[in-house]
């Protein structure tokens, strides 16, 4: 063939039918030690295997610092000279966190498991010498052959061989992949059509020996380059050729195909990035915070360690009592050992407690997530699943929503709801009205949307030569195509709207039956009419809009076009009627959020037809710039036409997602919309789903270009207020929205500065559209926004193409669709709706975050000012590290003393009702703005546990000095007033008092003195001296009179300065909570924008992002009674010409035959 | 997947499901703040006045008897290092100290919570378990054996440092001395007493014999089975002055309860008159710069005398009233300021 292209990075080597040899080079690996070439078709989401469970996990729990933080303390504690207090007071509540959490690993790991599972057992037809078998996606090898049959997910990348369609054609559904739902063909390599079809396929198949040389595995979804060595013949690979796993066959009974990549060197494997885990800000903050005490802590061990040299060095010397027990080592040393006894007495100060309570708060809320019944979806019955346990409060926290449009935003559905003809308006938009009898249309499948009689009498009373002409139009004009099922005609279409207008025209009596190359049939009100198909004038994003010429069963030649308002009415006759008329029902259906394409149609003259046709046959044999030159030809025909309506598509959103949009734009959440859908759509659900206001400007292409690349001196990236655009365009900006497609952005995410403006800009805007996005594109835009704004990214999508933006984002969501569970398998919260991010936001998150952040700063306090007390007390025991408290009392403190109030209220506390929250989004910017969990805040929590630290040594000591009462009378004392301290504190947390809260307090509290005499009791000590030698303590302190004055007195003025903020700021915030309800009336005025506003007309036509089936219609392939096919092998040239994106369907290399 | 679990998974429509538990919420506003503060404020004066005004109702008599100074009596027991040291302390009350006093002593700059020094006992031995009478455990190192290696009990730093100044009290009564009866039992914690020490059991009806093969603290004058020679079941570890001594202070400056005055002549007090105290001076403190003293005192319900108490309840009972008064003004202010908008 031509071109010698030996290039590099064609390694990869695939022999037909040569299972054993790939087999040999099968991917194996040992630990972390991998060899072999081809990987097995095996999906392994798992991380541990029963051996490994143990190692691994412990291994993964001791990178948290916390963790290996606590095993050094224990080790410590086993050290006699500096065991300050006894090893199990570290080691109980190590144990305890780390069977929690490992057995937490181990459910989710199972969970994993039993998902991969179910995907390697799905079933496929191999290849074997007995013929075709039935087996196992995970059996499936590198070089086997398949057959895939209609409706069926490909197992691994295949490259098409043959299939039962004509020309080896197939249909395959991409959704899983870009999220379209459009079918895309793939065609087989005409070598192997011929060689491999017949009537003994399956032998021809079992003989096939060929070589295919192609790329290493790569991620790229739209590139693929490889030859075929077959018969000492060399042909070249494109991606059309190729089916990808994860696409559904479609239309196609069924397809041979030859296993090139499997498992994780698919393409769409190699797509999914890496699993990162993920950490919550406030997560991060909470492990700088925990930094801060470990240095905290090592100073004052430091410091208290010095304190003890010292100590050591001028005034034991002098004790004997005190230097005999040091045993005459010097000054330094004993400074070295005190230093490593105040590290094991200052331990407790690290919340250890607080990651384990923390993870058992986030699953209690991921839970009541999931038990949510308003996030519960009927139809599917899908309840709302949190898969990843660790962002909760992060939901309370969004600043940007990052969406994807199809099955996301709109269900991708689209209606035809209205239309405009002659003047008149039929149907209306209301969702009540009744459906029509169409039982007099024996073609009828149903799912009309539309309502009117009149037009249906009209139309049946033949009354109305407009309205036949209309749909004749709609019949005709379109690159659909049909197949019949039980007998009624089904369409596939590029386009859903296309399918939307023709499945109406037939649901009204115009039918669609068929198409060959050269007619169209169509049937008429039950009469069966052969249109002559003369000519197609096909869609580009450029034209929008297309056109047939057709010669009618009368003769007549005429051209109907229909496409966007603004292309067609300037190529409308001069003078037009009804122009009033139209204008009005364009904005009408506008108002209504309907998309318009207006209809038109032209009788052309024989002789205009016969000087146009021979133009069209020059350009078409023309070199170079033919596109531009057919373009020129087309738009000669389309002029001086003649209006006949105006179509009204509903572009079907799913069920809420206006009401949810505006209440996250009230809420402050910026929503962005990705897609890979094109501009015209997305701007239309845009407008659609109240993500911008009717009157709401677009800023796209060259304008958003120069503002973004105007080197104004007021821009200053760094601040996060760019002045320049509030000068002139503030009044513009503030009800602008940016539009920026694929390939600008592209451009954009290269330099860091633009992608600063860029997010800074949308800052400004109500939203950003981002249009014609790739999936690594989408993940792109998510990385820009989070590198360029301090506000969390939240990403919902359904697809698989959205899988990227959902990995990278904060926080994953994906909606449990129809289509493949790619996108939930990979997200952090699984909804079944759009609808229910508004409770899950503005509810569950702005719960989870403010119980969180409660949570967090208490564990803070309640820890440093319980550990802190030893410090204080260093000064008056000769910084021996003396422990202030009993043993038992360290290690019960935390675990059982004070750990349930506060999980009580971690789980049921609740600020505002969810109504209230619902109702007042205002409320949500809490969490952006971090007001609850900030450095200022810890600060402020670390100097208050500091100062009730003081209190609760020196209001005790100052008053027990002059007692004969002893040490563990103090002791005793001080645990009392701390306890009785953090309860009071969480008593003040609680604003949401349930049973279970009272419950946990008294319990708290009963299980301290109960524990405490038991503890205290003649029992234990006589079981063992050493370890209970407080024996009797509690008993004599609690008689004594001073002691419980002391700790009443203690108490209260440790929490003082707590109940006095409390208390100011009750008195503080009446005033202003007048305010906010006051304020939040404002946002009402969305509504009244949208009667206001001037409208503006959206009109469009929404196609693949490609051209349409025109080529492959005009051409003929795939059509019966098509004339045979030229050469069709690939040709180096056609490789060149391959258009950029790669996406569209190549069908170049038949020639343009009309 | 969702084909799998058939049954419909439709959450529980429960109150703890739904998050809708019944709940009481406390809804504070000024109007309850600021009388609220203003009442625990009050409350909080009225204990501390009564608990000042208590507290000064308490006798307290202390005097410092280490003998820093030349003139003081015990200056040379201070100086010099013999064990049977003797001084005298003089004294008078111009009226009747209200009984039942209790007699202190008081080191200061001790620092009975050093912890290596609090850890330094053995509470097996000392619950009279014989077996650790040869073996004691290492923690009362370097006070476990003596230096011909036999073990030492009590062992450990507290029993070998413990308190051995005596002290007897007389009343000067037209110059005779009028011995004042000290009470020395139940001094002790009745945990420590019945529970947490135990004498070993007699060895042929002799404590004594119990003790054999074991060696005296090296500091102490007397073994243990012969601390008091004048009460036999004040002796080995149920002694009371070793119970006293073995609880350790909380601080470097505390007091222990010595004896009681309750008997005789003296059971309502000690009369106004003059009083000699003679202080067997045997342990010295001087050396890390320590003070010695006897307290004589007497007690309330709430205790002893403790002025500091009382005046953290005016504190923080004064705290919140002026606490209670600057919130009623800044709400009066935002209040008005509030209307006038």
């Amino acid at each position: 063939m031509t071109g010698s292209t030996t290039e590099n990075g064609i390694k990869w080597e695939v022999r037909a039918n040569g299972r054993d040899f790939h087999q040999s080079c099968r991917r194996r690996s040992v630990l972390c030690i991998r060899w072999g070439r081809y990987a097995d078709n095996v999906v392994r989401s798992y991380k541990y295997t029963p051996l490994t469970f143990f190692p691994l996990n412990l291994y993964e729990q001791f990178q948290r610092a916390a963790n290996l933080f606590f095993l050094l303390i224990v080790i410590l504690q086993c050290v006699p000279v500096i065991a300050t207090i006894p090893w199990y007071t570290t080691m109980l509540p190590l144990l305890i966190v780390l069977f929690v959490r490992g057995c937490k690993d181990l459910a989710t790991d199972v969970g994993r498991r039993r998902s991969d599972a179910q995907i390697n057992r799905r079933p496929c037809d191999i290849l074997t010498p007995e013929g075709f078998k039935t087996v196992k996606w995970k059996d499936v090898c590198v070089g086997d052959i398949l057959r895939v049959h209609k409706d069926q997910v490909i197992p691994a990348d295949l490259l098409l061989l043959c299939s039962t369609e004509p020309y080896s054609l197939c249909y395959v559904e991409t959704a899983d992949i870009d999220g379209e739902t459009n079918l895309k063909f793939r065609q087989a390599l005409t070598v192997t059509h011929t060689e491999l079809n017949g009537d003994s396929t399956e032998q021809n198949l079992a003989a096939f020996d060929a070589i295919v040389r192609c790329e290493e595995p790569n991620g790229n979804l739209h590139s693929f380059r490889g030859e075929f060595h077959w018969k000492g013949e060399r042909h070249l690979l494109g991606t059309d050729h190729l089916l990808l796993r994860g696409t559904v066959l479609r239309n196609t009974d069924y397809a041979y195909g030859l296993t090139i990549y499997t498992g994780s060197d698919s393409k769409i494997l190699q797509n999914c990035g890496r699993l990162k885990l993920k950490k919550t800000h406030v997560e991060i903050l909470l492990n700088k915070t925990v930094l801060v005490i470990l240095l905290f802590m090592l100073t004052t061990a430091l410091l208290l360690a010095i304190g003890a040299g010292i100590f050591e060095y001028r005034i034991s010397p002098n004790y004997d009592v005190v230097s005999i027990v040091q045993r005459d080592s010097s000054p330094a040393y004993q400074g070295f050992l005190t230093f490593w006894g105040y590290i094991i007495l200052l331990s407790p100060s690290m919340p250890m407690s607080l990651y384990i309570t923390f993870e058992v708060i986030h699953m209690v809320h991921c839970l009541l997530i999931g038990w949510d019944v308003e996030m519960y979806w009927e139809d599917t019955n899908c309840p709302a699943h949190a898969r990843t346990t660790t962002l909760n409060e992060e939901l309370g926290q969004v600043g940007h929503l990052l969406s994807d449009k199809t099955g996301t935003l709109t269900q991708n559905r689209l209606l035809f709801r209205q239309c405009f003809i002659a003047g008149h308006i039929y149907g209306d938009i209301s969702q009540k009205s009744k459906p029509l009898d169409l039982s007099w249309n024996r073609f009828s499948c149903g799912g009309l949307k539309f309502s009117d009689q009149r037009l249906v009498d009209k139309l049946r009373g033949r009354g109305s030569l407009e309205c036949q002409e209309f749909f004749t139009a709609l019949a005709l004009c379109h690159t659909v195509m049909s197949e019949w099922k039980d007998g009624l005609p089904h369409y596939q279409a590029a386009s859903p709207d296309e399918e939307a207008l023709v499945c109406a025209a037939r649901e009204l009596g115009w039918v669609f039956l068929s198409r060959t190359r050269d007619t169209l049939t169509i049937s008429e009100m039950g009469l069966t009419r052969n249109y002559q198909l003369l000519a197609l004038l096909d869609f580009t994003s450029k034209r929008r809009r297309m056109s047939v010429l057709v010669r009618s069963p009368g003769g007549q030649l005429k051209l109907y076009s229909k496409g966007a308002d603004i292309v067609i009415l300037e190529r409308l006759q001069k003078d037009w009627p009804l122009q009033e008329s139209t204008d009005r029902a364009l904005e009408l259906f506008a108002q209504s959020c309907l998309r318009t394409l207006c209809v038109a149609v032209r009788p052309v003259p024989e002789a205009l037809w016969t000087e146009w046709s021979r133009a069209l046959n020059l350009a078409g044999t023309a070199t170079g710039n033919q596109e531009t030159l057919l373009e020129e030809i087309y738009d000669q025909m389309e002029k001086d036409l003649m209006l006949l309506g105006v179509t009204a598509i509903e572009d079907r959103l799913q069920e809420g997602v206006p009401e949810t949009i505006a209440s996250l734009r009230r809420a402050g959440v910026k929503v962005w919309v990705l897609t890979g859908d094109k501009t015209e759509t997305a701007v239309n659900v845009g407008y659609a789903c109240k993500l911008m206001d009717p009157d709401t400007t677009l800023i796209q292409g060259e304008e958003l270009r120069q503002l973004l690349e105007s080197p104004s001196p007021n821009v200053d990236v760094k601040s996060k207020e760019p002045e320049v655009w509030i000068t002139d365009k503030k009044a513009v900006m503030s009800k602008a929205a940016l539009v920026i497609s694929g390939p600008e952005l592209a451009e954009l995410t290269k330099s860091s500065e633009w992608g600063a403006k860029f997010v800074a800009l949308s800052g400004q805007c109500q939203s950003v559209l981002c249009c014609r996005v790739t999936p690594a594109q989408k993940a792109e835009v998510v990385e820009m926004v989070r590198k360029h704004s301090a506000s969390i990214t939240m990403a919902i999508g359904d697809g698989a193409n959205d899988v990227n933006m959902i990995k990278t984002a904060h926080i994953g969501v994906g909606l449990c669709g129809v289509e493949g569970s790619q996108a939930v398998l990979n997200a952090d919260f699984a909804l079944a709706q759009f609808s229910f991010l508004r409770k899950l936001l503005l509810v569950h998150g702005h719960w989870s975050y403010y119980r969180i952040s409660i949570l967090l700063r208490y564990f803070l306090y309640k820890t440093t000012a319980f550990a802190l007390v030893h410090t204080w007390y260093s000064f008056y025991n000769g910084f021996s590290a003396q422990p202030m408290y009993e043993s038992w009392y360290i290690s019960l403190f935390t675990t059982t003393y004070t750990s349930l109030p506060i999980q009580c209220t971690g789980i049921f506390e609740q600020d505002i009702s969810a109504r209230s929250c619902l109702c007042w989004p205002e409320i949500y910017s809490i969490g952006q703005k971090k007001q609850l969990f900030n450095p200022s805040v810890l600060a402020s929590t670390l100097l208050y546990s500091f100062y009730s630290s003081i209190i609760f040594f020196f209001v005790p000591m100052g008053i027990l000095q002059y007692s004969a009462l002893d040490f563990q009378t103090l002791a005793i004392t001080i645990e009392t007033s701390v306890l009785f301290a953090t309860t009071l504190e969480v008593i003040l947390c609680t604003k949401y008092w349930t049973k279970w809260n009272v419950a946990a307090v008294i319990f708290s509290l009963a299980a301290f003195f109960l524990s405490t005499l038991a503890l205290h009791s003649t029992r234990l000590f006589t079981a063992s001296p050493k370890d209970y030698f407080f024996l009797g303590a509690s008993q004599n302190a609690y008689s004594t009179p001073e002691v419980w004055l002391t700790i009443f007195v203690t108490t209260c003025v440790a929490v003082l300065p707590s109940i006095t903020t409390r208390a100011l700021g009750v008195v503080l915030a009446n005033p202003n909570k007048h305010k906010i309800h006051s304020s939040a009336n404002e946002p009402v005025e969305l509504q009244s924008w949208f009667q206001r506003g001037t409208v503006q007309r959206r009109s469009s036509y929404a196609v693949s992002q490609g051209k349409g089936f025109g080529k492959l219609i005009t051409t003929g392939v795939g059509l019966p009674s098509a004339a045979p096919r030229q050469d069709g092998r690939v040709t180096a040239e056609s490789l060149k010409n391959e258009s950029p994106q790669g996406l569209h369907i190549e069908m170049n290399r038949a020639g343009v035959s009309c | 997947m969702k084909n799998e679990g058939e049954t419909a998974q439709r959450p529980d429509n429960t109150a703890f499901t739904q998050q809708r538990l019944p709940a009481w919420q406390p809804i504070l506003s000024a109007g309850i703040v600021i009388p609220g503060f203003l009442v625990i404020g009050l409350a909080f004066i009225g204990i501390g006045v009564g608990l000042f005004l208590t507290s000064q109702t308490i006798q307290v008599l202390e005097m410092d008897y280490t003998g820093v100074a030349t003139d003081s009596s015990c200056f040379r027991c201070s100086m010099t290092s013999s064990q049977n040291c003797t001084c005298e302390i003089t004294f008078s009350l111009d009226k009747l100290f209200t009984g039942p006093v209790f007699f202190y002593y008081g080191l200061s700059n001790y620092y009975q919570n050093f912890r290596k020094y609090g850890v330094s006992l053995d509470y097996y031995q000392l619950s009279g378990d014989t077996q650790y009478f040869t073996s004691p455990q290492s923690v009362c190192s370097p006070y476990s054996y003596d230096n011909q290696n036999r073990p030492i009990v009590p062992c450990g730093a507290i029993a070998n440092s413990m308190f051995n100044d005596t002290f007897e009290l007389y009343q000067i009564i037209n110059g005779t001395k009028n011995l004042v009866p000290l009470d020395g039992k139940g001094i002790a914690w009745w945990t420590d007493y019945n529970i947490k020490y135990r004498n070993p059991s007699f060895v042929n009806g002799s404590l004594a014999n119990a003790f054999a093969g074991t060696v005296k603290p090296i500091n102490w004058p007397k073994p243990a089975y012969d601390l008091d020679s004048t009460d036999p079941n004040n002796n080995g570890f149920l002694n009371q002055d070793f119970l006293v001594w073995m609880r350790r202070a909380a601080l470097p400056q505390f007091r222990k309860l010595y004896r009681r005055i309750t008997e005789g002549n003296y059971a309502a007090g000690l009369p106004a008159g003059n009083y000699s105290m003679t202080v067997h001076y045997n342990y010295p403190v001087l050396t890390f710069d320590g003070r010695k003293k006897v307290v004589f005192s007497n007690v309330s319900w709430m205790g002893g005398r403790n002025d500091f108490l009382g005046i953290a309840y005016l504190v923080v009972g004064s705290l919140c009233v002026v606490m209670s008064i600057i919130m009623l003004i800044v709400y009066a202010k935002f209040k008005f300021s509030d209307d006038d908008a």
